[in-house]
């Protein structure tokens, strides 16, 4: 369908996905769109260039009956640029050349499209009312020969759908470009290596973990080793809901290279579950420090490191606060 | 080319300068042993801080060479092992078991140190 470009710039974005001149071949054939169709709308050149303004303006006027899709026209020169070029792609539509430029076009306008946050229903329900409009029109235009009409839309259809084809890739492409960020986002937030006192670290994993994800933990684990110096560290994995063998491999792993670094690891959090099935799977723990809790964890740390925590108040130092009331 | 080997009080310091040779390596492994029934050492330490490779003969040898100096009277701790060497190591399944490690000669030291008393 059309452009709906309304947010600045009058030429689409360069799209994400190429196809290219073989893939746009294979298309057309799938949808058996041949030289003939190409002719066939080429010779509507005429009918389209006379017809345009009616069936954009019907199009218009549909849209902004609708809240939805009317709410991207509210400013007249955006209604009228977007009128413009809506006349351009009425009149592309019979131009007759529909290689890798006419692709490349079409992919633009379904990234504009999802810019501006146009839902695909609205965007195949507008090519809907478009259709009907053109074969209305088309009838019109045969007058006595309905047959060539018919035949004429036909082509039509042909070509609309290898457009439609391409929006919809480019909604999906988007999605998957969106989730890709955001999964990385995930990854990133995820893996913070924290120092809680001098030459002790805190890893908390949460969520899922992957191979990859195993791998980015253990090598921030070992730079931070490095970097803070680090003799301790508790890892915990509370905030892991299902560990099986693998996972169980990953974690034995980032404690091995820690472990040649010089520090020890002792992991807490391991619910009862997590704790069960890994002794049912016969995954060999022993060489893992363990602690209950995070608390405990710390605690054993604190212990290592020759730290010893006492309450301000047992020190005869009593807290500050209470000595000014 | 052949690793120096310092002596600090009763502890031997060999500090892997440049990418070793198995053979030069193994005579570390040698001059290490020796000199441990020579000097009475109690504690050895291999610096491994300048290398940015370990290959797993390299690292089974590192490995023998701690238990020989260990039958031998001294505790060896290999210190300065980088992070990416100690990931590859733990893919290659290579853990140095049995052997100290320390993130660097000040902690190797502090170590040996902390046994004797």
């Amino acid at each position: 369908m059309a452009d709906t470009t309304f947010a600045g710039t009058d030429l689409p974005r360069r799209a994400e996905i190429e196809i290219d001149e073989q893939e746009v071949n294979r298309r057309k054939q799938f949808l058996e769109f041949r030289a003939d169709d190409a002719e066939a709308l080429k010779s509507l050149e005429p009918i389209a260039e006379q017809y345009a303004d009616p069936v954009i303006e019907d199009l218009y006027r549909h849209f902004l009956s609708f809240d939805e899709t009317g709410g991207f026209f509210r400013d007249p020169k955006v209604l009228e640029r977007v009128k413009r070029l809506q006349r351009e792609y009425f009149v592309r539509l019979t131009e007759g050349d529909y290689g890798a430029d006419y692709v490349r076009n079409r992919l633009g306008i379904g990234t504009v499209h999802e810019r501006i946050d146009l839902a695909p229903k609205w965007y195949l329900g507008a090519y809907s009312f478009y259709l009907r409009a053109v074969a209305t029109r088309l009838l019109e235009a045969f007058g006595k020969e309905p047959q060539k009409a018919f035949s004429a839309f036909l082509s039509l259809m042909k070509l609309v759908f290898l457009d439609i084809g391409l929006a919809v890739e480019t909604y999906i492409a988007a999605r998957d470009r969106t989730m890709r960020k955001q999964q990385e986002a995930i990854r990133e937030l995820s893996t913070p290596v924290l120092q809680i006192r001098d030459r002790l670290l805190l890893l908390p994993i949460i969520g899922v973990i992957d191979t990859h994800r195993a791998r980015l933990i253990t090598e921030s684990l070992l730079r931070s080793i490095r970097a803070n110096r680090a003799r301790v560290v508790v890892m915990d994995v509370t905030g892991v809901a299902t560990v099986d063998s693998k996972v169980a491999q990953h974690i034995l792993q980032a404690v091995a290279a820690a472990r040649l670094m010089g520090a020890s690891v002792i992991v807490t959090g391991l619910s009862s579950n997590v704790a069960q099935s890994l002794v049912a799977l016969g995954i060999d723990l022993g060489t893992l420090n363990t602690a209950g809790d995070l608390q405990g964890g710390i605690e054993d740390a604190e212990r290592i490191l020759g730290y010893r925590v006492v309450r301000a108040a047992e020190t005869g130092r009593g807290p500050q606060l209470a000595e000014r009331r | 080319m052949s690793v120096p080997v310092l002596r600090l009080g009763d502890v031997l310091i060999a500090s892997i300068q440049a990418a070793l040779t198995d053979r030069d390596l193994l005579q570390l492994r040698d001059d290490l042993s020796d000199q441990v029934g020579r000097f009475r050492a109690r504690g050895v330490i291999v610096d491994v801080t300048a290398l940015d490779v370990l290959d797993s003969s390299a690292i089974r040898t590192v490995r023998d060479l701690a238990h020989t100096t260990r039958l031998r009277g001294a505790r060896t701790v290999v210190v300065g092992i980088q992070p990416e060497v100690a990931f590859a190591m733990v893919q290659l399944g290579l853990t140095l078991e049995g052997v100290a490690t320390a993130l660097d000669l000040d902690e190797g030291l502090a170590l040996l140190r902390q046994e004797d008393a």
